[in-house]
C-alpha cells in the first residue's frame, strides 16, 4: 500500500501549474497511482477554478484596467475555422532495463529518453527536460542492487514506478512519492529490483568512508 | 491602509452572493459550441471567460502580447474542444481552468528557453470520459432535433458522425474500425459538420 505522498502545498502548487514540469509529472504519476491524491487534486481544481472566474475576484483592484485587446477581432479570428481537435488513442510505451520490459507512465510519453548509462547493478536514463539545475532520471536498480549512503544539498525525489526498496526508514512500494532534503541521509536497497522515476536538484553527497572517494555515482545519479 | 484593506474584503465578501457563477449557463455554452458551433454561445463563454483570463494571465507574464497569446490560444482550444467537455464530469469553469493552466503552462515553459515540447495535455489531461457504447447514447441522444439532423445525412456521414461525436472514438479508430483511409473519415466529418451547421442554421432561424 501506498504510505507516501506528496505535501499538500506541492499538490496546491500542481494544481496551480506552478511547479517544474520534473515535479508536475511526477504528482501526475503518483496520482494514477493514489486515488486519495487523486481526488485532493480534482476537489482542489474545482475550487481553484471556481475562485479564478469569480467576478469579485477582479472587481475590487483591477477597475482600472482596461484591456488593450481586440476582443470581437479575437473571437471573429477564431470562430473562422472549422477544425477540431480530436483525442489521440493513448499509447503505451515500453522501456527496457537489462532486457526488463516495464510500461512507460502515459505522462512520460513525449518527453525524450537519453541513452542508458550503467554503473554496477545501477542504470540510469536521463529525460530530456531542459530545467537546468533540476535533474530528472528513470533509475532502475537490480535485485540486491543500492544506492551507497549519502544525502542531498538540495532535493530529492524518488517515485517507485515498479518494484520495491527499503532504507532505515522503512520499505517503500510502487506508488510511494519519497521526497528527501538536505536533512536527510540513507542508503536505499533494493531486494528484488526496482524502477524509479528520481528529481534531484544537486548531485548526490556521499558521506560514507570510500565512498566519498567514488565522487562519479553521485554525479551519476544525479 | 489597514481600513483600507479591510474593507476590501468584506467588499469581496458582500459581492460574493451576486456574483456566483452561472454554471448550467455555461455549461449550456460549451455544449452549443460543441454540437452546432453556435458563435453566439462562443461569444456568451468569451466574455465571460477572456477578460478574466488575460487578467490572471498578466499576473504570470511580464508582457502583454503573451497574456494575449494566453487569451488566444485558450479561447480556440475552447473552440476546438468543446465537445471534449463532459458535464457529468466536473464544472465548466474546472474544464476552461484546466485549458487556460495547460497553455500557460507550455507558454512558460517555452519563453524560459526549455522546449516547446507542449507536454501539459500529458501531466494534466483534460478530463474525458471513457465510453462504453449503449448508455452514453442515451445520454447525450437527448437533444432529439440534432438526432433527426443527423438521421438525414448519407448513411456514410452519419456512421462517422455518431462514432466520433457519441461514441467518441478518435478518427483513428475509426479508420480502423470502419476499415477506411484516414483521410476519408476526416472528409466525411468535415462534411457532415458543414451540412449539419447548414441544417440546423435553417431550422433555427
Amino acid at each position: 500500500m501506498i504510505k507516501h505522498h506528496p505535501r499538500y502545498e506541492l499538490i496546491q502548487s500542481f494544481v496551480h501549474g506552478d511547479l517544474p514540469a520534473s515535479l508536475s509529472a511526477a504528482i501526475s504519476i503518483h496520482a494514477e497511482m493514489c486515488s486519495t491524491c487523486q481526488k485532493q487534486i480534482t476537489l482542489l481544481t474545482d475550487q481553484v477554478a471556481e475562485l479564478s472566474f469569480e467576478e469579485s475576484q477582479f472587481k475590487t483592484s483591477d477597475d482600472d484596467y482596461i484591456s488593450n485587446i481586440d476582443f470581437e477581432k479575437m473571437i471573429e479570428g477564431i470562430t473562422q475555422s472549422n477544425d477540431i481537435d480530436v483525442k489521440k488513442a493513448v499509447e503505451i510505451k515500453t522501456i527496457y532495463f537489462k532486457s526488463k520490459p516495464y510500461n512507460l507512465p502515459i505522462t512520460l510519453n513525449n518527453i525524450g529518453l537519453g541513452k542508458t548509462a550503467n554503473i554496477g547493478r545501477l542504470a540510469k536514463s536521463r529525460l530530456q527536460l531542459n530545467e537546468n539545475e533540476i535533474h530528472t532520471n528513470l533509475l532502475h536498480m537490480e535485485p540486491g542492487g543500492s544506492v551507497p549512503e549519502h544525502t542531498h544539498k538540495g532535493f530529492e525525489l524518488t517515485l517507485l514506478l515498479e518494484g520495491s526498496f527499503h532504507d532505515d526508514r522503512g520499505i517503500y512500494v510502487k506508488g510511494d512519492f519519497i521526497m528527501l532534503d538536505g536533512n536527510h541521509t540513507h542508503r536505499p536497497v533494493s531486494d528484488s529490483g526496482c524502477l524509479c522515476y528520481t528529481v534531484a536538484n544537486d548531485a548526490l553527497h556521499f558521506t560514507q568512508g570510500i565512498n566519498k572517494l567514488l565522487n562519479p555515482i553521485g554525479s551519476f545519479i544525479y | 491602509m489597514r481600513t483600507h484593506l479591510l474593507s476590501k474584503v468584506t467588499n469581496v465578501k458582500s459581492n460574493n452572493m451576486s456574483d456566483k457563477i452561472n454554471h448550467p449557463q455555461l455549461c449550456q455554452w460549451l455544449n452549443d459550441v460543441a454540437m452546432t458551433r453556435d458563435k453566439k454561445a462562443f461569444t456568451g463563454l468569451f466574455e465571460f471567460f477572456a477578460p478574466k483570463i488575460q487578467r490572471i494571465a498578466r499576473g504570470k507574464f511580464p508582457n502583454e502580447a503573451q497574456a494575449c497569446e494566453v487569451v488566444q490560444e485558450t479561447m480556440s482550444n475552447v473552440w476546438r474542444k468543446a465537445h471534449l467537455f463532459n458535464k457529468d464530469k466536473g464544472a465548466a469553469t474546472t474544464w476552461v481552468y484546466t485549458v487556460m493552466r495547460n497553455v500557460t503552462f507550455d507558454l512558460l515553459r517555452k519563453i524560459k528557453g526549455n522546449k516547446e515540447d507542449n507536454l501539459s495535455d500529458d501531466i494534466w489531461p483534460l478530463a474525458e470520459s471513457l465510453v462504453s457504447n449503449n448508455e452514453t447514447f442515451d445520454d447525450h441522444l437527448e437533444n432529439k432535433e440534432l438526432l433527426s439532423v443527423i438521421d438525414k445525412l448519407p448513411e456514410a456521414q452519419q456512421q462517422v458522425v455518431k462514432g466520433f461525436y457519441f461514441m467518441e472514438m478518435s478518427q483513428e479508430e475509426l479508420a480502423d474500425h470502419l476499415n477506411l483511409p484516414l483521410g476519408t473519415i476526416k472528409s466525411r466529418l468535415r462534411l457532415a459538420l458543414a451540412k449539419l451547421k447548414v441544417q440546423l442554421g435553417e431550422n433555427h432561424d
